[in-house]
């Protein structure tokens, strides 16, 4: 298949999060793309490789962090470069020379160009000699101009005098604006009719229902639904939504109707929110696996609010567990003031890590995806800590940053690899010396006792 | 509103409760109708995961007998259309499920149904 080059201009944001966006967007549609042989994500812009123009129509129309698609012409690290380059591709755009009405925009990057500077660099394009009119309102035809700075570049006094500093310089034809991401807007979590301190961000939750792969048909399922930050925006983008949580008044709210369906409902998307549960995901009441396209979740990992599951702490006495006989959730005893609520213990994150991988191998469907997000401390991380969790049948998609500093949470996306049934998992905490079997010390996951670890500042545990 | 579609897939998970806990028995329910999409990709996709009777029977019980007792072989839109409705726009708001093997009572309120267990019911 021929490939056609385009440029991929970044909105400013979740860099890390970026390539693996494209690639999930691209597996959606089912058309490949083309990456730079060593792609650098932090830059702004990207030129890839795609076999089709409505291919990168998708992209700009499901990517959030997709700003615009240029047809790529060329680029260059100065103007000389550039313009040689734009001239030996001439057959990429000599179709607009004869009568397509025009604007030219340039942008820099960490860089703002002054009026007179660009009308030079405008100008320094007549070679094209483009016989259209310029028609600044309703052009035919944008041919953007992006030149990309370094941080450390720009902040050198003159460099409008001096336009050889930039990095890089890149010209195209603008093909299409990304229209994702205005829906980070819409699903603006303080617009929202029902949320808590733990709804995860707009952006956010529309990146992960993209890591999802959501579209119309598929049923996607939040094990620790809150209130239920993705359902939002993975109905929005067509798929059916399940959720559970062992604590309901997250989901509910206060008043009658519960929240998340008030929320879907302002939405548009009640239609698409299959039902809500109550209950612990380590004591889940599901007949059978392989039901999932895709399981999405932010576990509480403690620091709003912790991670619970059905128990105590000190395992109760035979005695004490026989004078339980007679209890029933939600129900009154004589004598009772409230009805019983079953007693919760604390639910550790690595032990919740991967319990939510063997969870979501029975409960996908093969080639489903887990996407949840994982916090750590950013010293301790290693890539291991992932594979630490991993089971036999799971394999990691992408695993994305978004750094706060001393600690940041990674959102994991893992894909079913196995048309094997597996049976449901115990989730029987592993005993703790585990990790010693060879007498040396393993390297101890960044999101163990991740709660601990973040009320202690990060620092390292005393001696 | 627990449609009918996910009573479908839950079963009794006390302890020990293994066999019988399927489907659920409802009890003293209020019926509501619920917008659902109509979505003939999903209904086909999800056909293999329903258990058919215990589908037929419970709507049955709720005085739908708009479904074959035996699942058809051919899909055609008029049965798409009854099975869309049976699976998704029949919902019980408030009421219980009950296990027909353990008698557990899982009650339903406000259309989310509560399905933790007690202490004396985990492993």
């Amino acid at each position: 298949m021929p490939q056609t080059r385009y440029l991929i201009i970044f909105a400013q944001a979740h860099y890390d999060f970026r390539i693996p966006e494209l690639l999930s967007v691209a597996e959606l549609h089912g058309f490949s793309i083309g990456l730079p042989d060593q792609p650098e994500p932090t830059r702004p812009y990207m030129v890839v490789q795609l076999e089709h123009q409505d291919h990168a129509i998708l992209l700009a129309s499901r990517c959030i962090l997709i700003k615009s698609v240029c047809e790529f012409y060329a680029q260059g690290s100065s103007y000389d470069e550039l313009h040689a380059a734009v001239r030996s591709n001439k057959q990429e755009w000599i179709q607009h020379q004869a009568d397509a009405s025009f604007k030219f925009t340039v942008t820099g990057f960490k860089c703002s160009l002054p009026a007179q500077k660009q009308r030079e660099i405008i100008e320094s394009f007549s070679y094209m000699a483009l016989a259209g009119k310029i028609d600044l309102k309703t052009p035919d035809i944008i041919l953007s101009v992006f030149e990309e700075y370094d941080s450390r570049v720009a902040n050198v006094e003159g460099k409008h005098e001096q336009p050889n500093r930039f990095k890089q310089v890149y010209f195209g034809r603008l093909l299409v604006e990304g229209t994702a991401r205005s829906l980070a807007a819409k699903f603006d979590v303080k617009k929202r009719v029902y949320y808590g301190n733990t709804s995860m961000e707009a952006e956010i939750s529309l990146l992960m229902a993209n890591q999802t792969l959501a579209s119309s048909g598929k049923l996607v399922y939040d094990p620790f639904m809150g209130t239920g930050s993705m359902a939002y925006t993975v109905a929005h983008f067509g798929a059916q939504m399940f959720g559970s949580d062992i604590d309901g008044r997250q989901m509910r709210g206060k008043e009658k109707q519960a929240g998340v369906f008030r929320a879907a409902a302002q939405y548009g998307v009640a239609a698409r929110v299959v039902d809500l549960c109550t209950f612990d995901v380590t004591h889940n009441p599901w007949r059978c696996g392989d039901l999932f396209d895709a399981i999405v979740t932010d576990p509480p990992y403690g620091v709003r609010a912790g991670a619970k599951r059905l128990g105590r702490k000190k395992p109760p006495t035979e005695k004490h567990i026989a004078s339980l006989s007679s209890q029933r959730v939600g129900a009154l005893r004589p004598g009772d003031s409230a009805p019983y609520i079953p007693p919760t213990k604390p639910y550790e994150l690595s032990n919740l890590a991967s319990d939510l991988v063997l969870l979501a191998r029975y409960l996908l469907r093969p080639g489903g995806r887990l996407v949840f997000f994982l916090p750590t401390v950013n010293e301790d991380y290693q890539a291991v800590d992932i594979r630490t969790m991993l089971c036999e049948g799971m394999e990691v998609v992408a695993n994305s940053l978004q750094d706060f500093g001393s600690w940041g949470r990674r959102l994991i996306t893992l894909r079913k690899t196995t048309n094997q049934s597996y049976d449901p998992p115990t989730f029987e905490a592993p005993s703790e010396d585990v990790d010693e079997l060879d007498g040396e010390t393993a390297h101890v996951p960044a999101h163990k006792d991740f709660r601990e670890k973040y009320f202690q500042g990060f620092k390292p545990a005393a001696e | 509103m627990v449609r009918l579609i996910t009573h479908n897939l839950l079963a009794c998970h006390a302890k020990g409760c293994t066999s019988n806990n399927f489907p659920l028995q409802l009890k003293d329910v209020q019926l509501e109708q619920r917008e659902a999409e109509f979505n003939p990709d999903f209904l086909r996709r999800f056909m293999p995961k329903l258990d058919w009777g215990a589908l037929v029977d419970t709507a049955r019980q709720l005085g739908d007998d708009s479904l074959p007792l035996e699942q058809p072989e051919m899909f055609d839109d008029d049965f798409l259309r009854k099975l869309h409705h049976v699976l998704l726009e029949v919902s019980v708001e408030e009421g219980a499920m009950v296990c027909p093997n353990c008698s557990h009572i899982y009650p339903i309120s406000n259309g989310i149904p509560n399905m933790l267990l007690a202490e004396n019911e985990i492993g």
